[in-house]
C-alpha cells in the first residue's frame, strides 16, 4: 500500500525568523553566521544565494561574494523557539510526525486521505504555519520520505508539490543527483566524474556496480534514485549521544589551553548529563588538524556523569589522540552509549563531600543559568574570549 | 601399578574437585587428574595452576606405588555410566597406558607421565602462620561475603575475600565498592593478627566441599599462598597480593535515622517493584515518613511506575534516599534474620544493613550499600 508522507521545510528559517524581528532586513540581501573569518555560513537569504552565497560556505568567501550583504551573528535560542511553535502546529493536527532537524518535519498522514484529502490537508496546515507563526514554509506530499524531502526542494521558495507514485519516475528522472540528499560534494564528484548528471541516469546503473563503488552507501543511494525508501516516520527518537566541539580562531598548538577547554567541555556536558538524568559509558575525543585530517578515540567506562572522573579521562585521550606535531583546527568531546538513570556512588571514590557538592553546584546552575558556577579553568577561558 | 576402587567412590572425589579444572587451560596437562599411588592411600589432585584441590582415599588393594595423569573429562563420563561395582585400574608406567576393567569389560585411556603435573606451592615455613578454624564457621564466613566480590581487572584485591583475625575475633570483608559485607565471628581467634585475600574462585571451591567435612580446617598461609586442609581434602591456593582498601573508615558511625521493617517483606516489595525501575539502573527510591515507607520505581523510557507501602518502625528525619534494586535485594536475600534495621544519615551516604536479631550470639553481620545519587 502506498503511504502519504509530506514534508515540510521551512524557507530560510534563520533569516526569515530575523525578519521577523526586524521588518528592515526584508528584501535585502541577509547572511547568518559567526562573526569571525572562520565561522560558516548557517543561512542566507535568497537575495544573497544569488551572489553565490550558499550555507556551509565559509564565511570570509561569502562576505566577499556580497559585500552588501547585512550579517547577522544568529540566535539559536529565538530560533529554537519559533520551531517549536511549528512543531506545536503540527503536534496538534498531524497523526504521527517526525522533527528531523530545526526546520524540517515529516508527517505521515497514510490513511487521511478518506477523510480530509491528503492535498487538502496538508495546504490547510501550512497555510495555517503561516498565518500563526509568520514564516514561510514549503511542503511536498509523496509516497516516502526521501521522494517528498526531494519535493520540496522543489517547491521552493514558499511553495506545495505533490507527486503521486505514477509520476515519481518522471518527476526524479530529469533532476541533478545533487537533489539527492545522500549525495554530498564527493560522492558528486565521483559520480559526475563518470559523466552521471541526471537521476534518471543514475537510476538506471545496476544496484551491482552501485555497491561496488560505494559499498552500502551506493545500494542506499541507487535505491533513492529508483524512488524506494521504505523508512518510517519516527515520531520520537532517542538521543544518543551529546557532544560539543570546538573552532580555533586559529589554529593552534597550545596544548595547555586545550586541556584547559576541554575540562571546559566536559564539565557543561556533565552538566548537562546530570540535568537529563543521564550516565554515559563511553566518552570520544577529536581533533581536527589544520589540513582537516579528523582523529577521533574512544574509550568504554563504566556508567558516570561526573567531572571529576570523565575530565581525566578526556585529558588522557585526547594525549593519546595527539599524535601529529601539527596545528589543531578543532577538538571536541562526545559522550554516547547514554542511559537514563541515576549515579551509583563508589564508597571508595565518592566521599559525601563530592556529592553534596556536585548536588549544590547544580542547584545554583538550574537557578541562576549554566554559567553561574563553573571550574576556575573555564572561568579564565571566559574572561581570555572577552 | 594396579589398585581398585569402587567406582561410586571415586566419582564422587573427583566431582568434588573437578571445579577446579578450567576449561581454558594454558596448560594441556592441567586437564588432567593426578593419581598418586603410596602405600594404599591414593591421592588425586587437579590444579589450575592458581587452585590446586587435593583427596585422598584409602584403598584395600593396591600393589605398586608410582604417579600417572588421566586425562580428567574421559575419566569422569565414565565413571558416571558405572553402577556402583569394583574397577581395577592397571597402569604401565613406562608407556602410561590405562586400563580399567571392570565387571563385565575393559577401558584403556591413554594416560600422561605423572612427574609432568605442575609441582604444587610450597609455603615458606619462616613466614607462615597456622590457625585451626571450625569448618562451620569458615563456611558461614565465605557464605554470606562471596556474593559481594567485586570482578574489576584493574583492582585485583577487591575480588577476593579479605580474612583478617586477631587474638578477639576473626573478620570477612567483601566489598565490590558500591556494596560492603562485614562478617565477624568471636568464636574464631588467632594468637596474632594476620590476614591474607582469598580469591573468588578457591572461596567458592572451599563453599563446596566444606559441607562435606565437619571437623576443624587447618588454615596455613604466607604473603603469597595459602592452604585449608580437611580431613580428605586439601586445597592450597595463590592468595591475591596487595593491600585491601581500609573499610573501616567508610562504615559510618553515626546513623540517625533507623528503620526497623520485616526482611520478607520489605524483600518481596522490592521484587515486585523493582520490576519497574529502569533496566539500566535500576534505581528505586525508598521514601521514609512517619511509620512508614514508599518503595517506588520508573522507567521514563517506558512511562511505567510503581510504589507500594510498607508500615515499618522509624525513628529520624524524614528523607528520600536511592538504592540499586539488585543490590538491595542481594543483601536482603544474604540475612538470615525475620527482622533488619536500615541505619541511615542522609542520601549521600552509605545506608548500613543489620539483622535486628541473631541466632548465634557469636556472630556480628553488617551489610553496607552505597546509594544512588538522586536529584532533590
Amino acid at each position: 500500500m502506498d503511504r502519504n508522507i509530506v514534508h515540510m521545510d521551512l524557507d530560510t528559517f534563520f533569516v526569515s525568523v530575523e525578519r521577523l524581528q526586524n521588518s528592515k532586513l526584508k528584501g535585502v540581501p541577509v547572511i547568518i553566521g559567526g562573526g569571525s573569518d572562520r565561522g560558516v555560513v548557517a543561512s542566507c537569504s535568497y537575495e544573497a544565494r544569488s551572489f553565490g552565497v550558499h550555507s556551509a560556505m565559509p564565511m570570509k568567501l561569502a562576505r566577499n561574494l556580497c559585500r552588501e550583504a547585512v550579517v547577522i551573528r544568529g540566535d539559536m535560542e529565538l530560533y529554537s523557539k519559533y520551531s517549536g511553535m511549528v512543531t506545536d502546529i503540527i503536534a496538534e493536527d498531524a497523526p504521527v510526525y517526525e522533527k528531523a532537524s530545526i526546520d524540517e518535519h515529516y508527517i505521515d498522514i497514510t490513511g487521511m486521505d478518506r477523510f480530509f484529502g491528503s492535498q487538502k490537508w496538508t495546504h490547510e496546515l501550512r497555510q495555517r504555519i503561516i498565518r500563526e507563526t509568520g514564516l514561510p514554509i514549503s511542503c511536498g506530499l509523496s509516497v516516502n520520505k526521501t521522494v517528498c524531502k526531494i519535493a520540496t526542494g522543489e517547491a521552493k521558495p514558499n511553495g506545495e508539490k505533490e507527486v503521486q507514485s505514477p509520476l515519481i519516475k518522471p518527476f526524479l528522472s530529469p533532476l541533478s543527483i545533487r537533489k539527492i540528499p545522500m549525495i554530498g560534494q564527493k560522492t558528486y564528484e565521483l559520480l559526475r566524474s563518470m559523466g552521471i548528471v541526471r537521476i534518471g541516469t543514475l537510476s538506471e546503473i545496476p544496484q551491482e556496480m552501485m555497491e561496488k563503488l560505494l559499498g552500502k552507501n551506493g545500494i542506499e543511494i541507487w535505491r533513492k534514485a529508483n524512488g524506494i525508501d521504505n523508512t518510517p516516520v519516527v515520531q520520537y527518537s532517542e538521543r544518543k549521544s551529546i557532544s560539543t566541539e570546538r573552532t580555533f580562531e586559529q589554529d593552534s598548538t597550545d596544548i595547555a589551553r586545550m586541556r584547559e577547554l576541554l575540562a571546559v567541555m566536559v564539565e557543561k556536558l556533565c552538566y548537562e548529563l546530570r540535568s537529563k538524568q543521564r550516565l554515559t559509558s563511553c566518552i570520544t575525543v577529536k581533533i581536527r588538524y589544520s589540513n582537516f585530517d579528523t582523529h577521533t578515540l574512544q574509550k568504554r567506562i563504566p556508567y558516570t556523569s561526573f567531572d571529576h572522573v570523565l575530565i581525566p579521562m578526556a585529558k588522557e585521550l585526547f594525549e593519546r589522540n595527539y599524535q601529529r606535531r601539527m596545528l589543531i583546527r578543532l577538538i571536541g568531546v562526545k559522550f554516547s552509549h547514554l542511559v537514563q538513570g541515576s549515579q551509583q556512588l563508589n564508597m571508595f571514590e565518592d566521599t559525601p563531600e563530592m556529592v553534596n557538592l556536585y548536588l549544590a553546584v547544580d542547584r545554583m546552575r538550574n537557578r541562576y543559568g549554566k554559567d553561574a558556577v563553573g571550574r576556575a579553568v573555564g572561568v579564565k577561558d571566559f574572561e581570555g574570549r572577552r | 601399578m594396579k589398585f581398585v576402587v569402587s567406582s561410586t567412590e571415586l566419582l564422587s572425589h573427583l566431582q568434588s574437585i573437578s571445579r577446579v579444572i578450567s576449561s581454558k587451560n594454558t596448560l594441556p596437562i592441567l586437564d588432567n587428574f593426578l593419581f598418586s599411588l603410596k602405600d594404599k592411600q591414593l591421592e588425586i589432585t587437579a590444579s589450575d595452576l592458581e587452585s590446586t584441590l587435593i583427596t585422598k582415599l584409602t584403598l584395600a588393594n593396591a600393589s605398586d606405588g608410582g604417579k600417572i595423569a588421566i586425562p580428567a573429562r574421559i575419566l569422569t563420563d565414565t565413571l558416571k555410566e558405572f553402577s556402583d561395582q569394583p574397577l581395577t585400574f592397571e597402569i604401565n608406567d613406562d608407556t602410561h597406558n590405562i586400563v580399567i576393567n571392570s565387571e563385565n569389560g575393559r577401558f584403556t585411556i591413554m594416560g600422561q607421565n605423572g612427574d609432568e603435573f605442575p609441582q604444587m606451592p610450597q609455603l615458606k615455613d619462616d613466614k607462615k602462620v597456622s590457625i585451626d578454624v571450625d569448618s562451620e564457621l569458615l563456611l558461614s564466613g565465605i557464605l554470606k561475603t562471596v556474593f559481594a566480590t567485586a570482578d574489576d581487572e584493574l583492582r585485583p584485591v577487591m575480588n577476593g575475600i579479605f580474612i583478617e583475625m586477631s587474638p578477639d575475633d576473626l573478620t570477612f570483608v567483601a566489598s565490590d565498592a558500591h556494596k560492603l559485607v562485614r562478617y565477624k565471628r568471636t568464636d574464631g581467634k588467632a594468637d596474632a593478627t594476620a590476614s591474607f585475600i582469598l580469591p573468588k574462585k578457591p572461596a567458592n571451591l572451599l563453599k563446596n566441599i566444606l559441607p562435606k567435612q565437619d571437623s576443624r580446617v587447618r588454615v596455613e598461609f604466607d604473603e603469597k599462598n595459602a592452604s585449608f586442609t580437611l580431613t580428605d581434602y586439601t586445597l592450597v591456593c595463590r592468595l591475591v597480593e596487595g593491600n585491601y582498601p581500609s573499610y573501616n573508615s567508610v562504615i559510618p558511625t553515626d546513623n540517625p535515622n533507623k528503620l526497623h521493617i520485616d526482611r520478607l517483606e520489605l524483600y518481596n516489595t522490592l521484587r515486585r517493584v523493582s520490576v519497574f525501575s529502569n533496566q539500566a539502573s535500576n534505581l528505586i527510591k525508598l521514601q521514609l515518613k512517619g511509620n512508614q515507607i514508599t518503595v517506588s520505581a520508573q522507567d521514563i523510557d517506558f512511562s511505567i511506575s510503581a510504589y507500594e507501602r510498607l508500615n515499618c518502625l522509624y525513628e529520624g528525619d524524614d528523607m528520600e534516599i536511592g538504592f540499586k534494586s539488585t543490590f538491595l535485594i542481594e543483601i536482603l536475600s544474604n540475612l538470615a534474620a525475620t527482622e533488619v534495621v536500615l541505619e541511615m544519615s542522609d542520601p549521600t551516604r552509605a545506608g548500613l544493613i543489620l539483622p535486628a536479631e541473631s541466632a548465634n550470639e557469636n556472630e556480628d553481620v553488617l551489610m553496607l550499600l552505597m546509594p544512588m545519587m538522586i536529584n532533590a
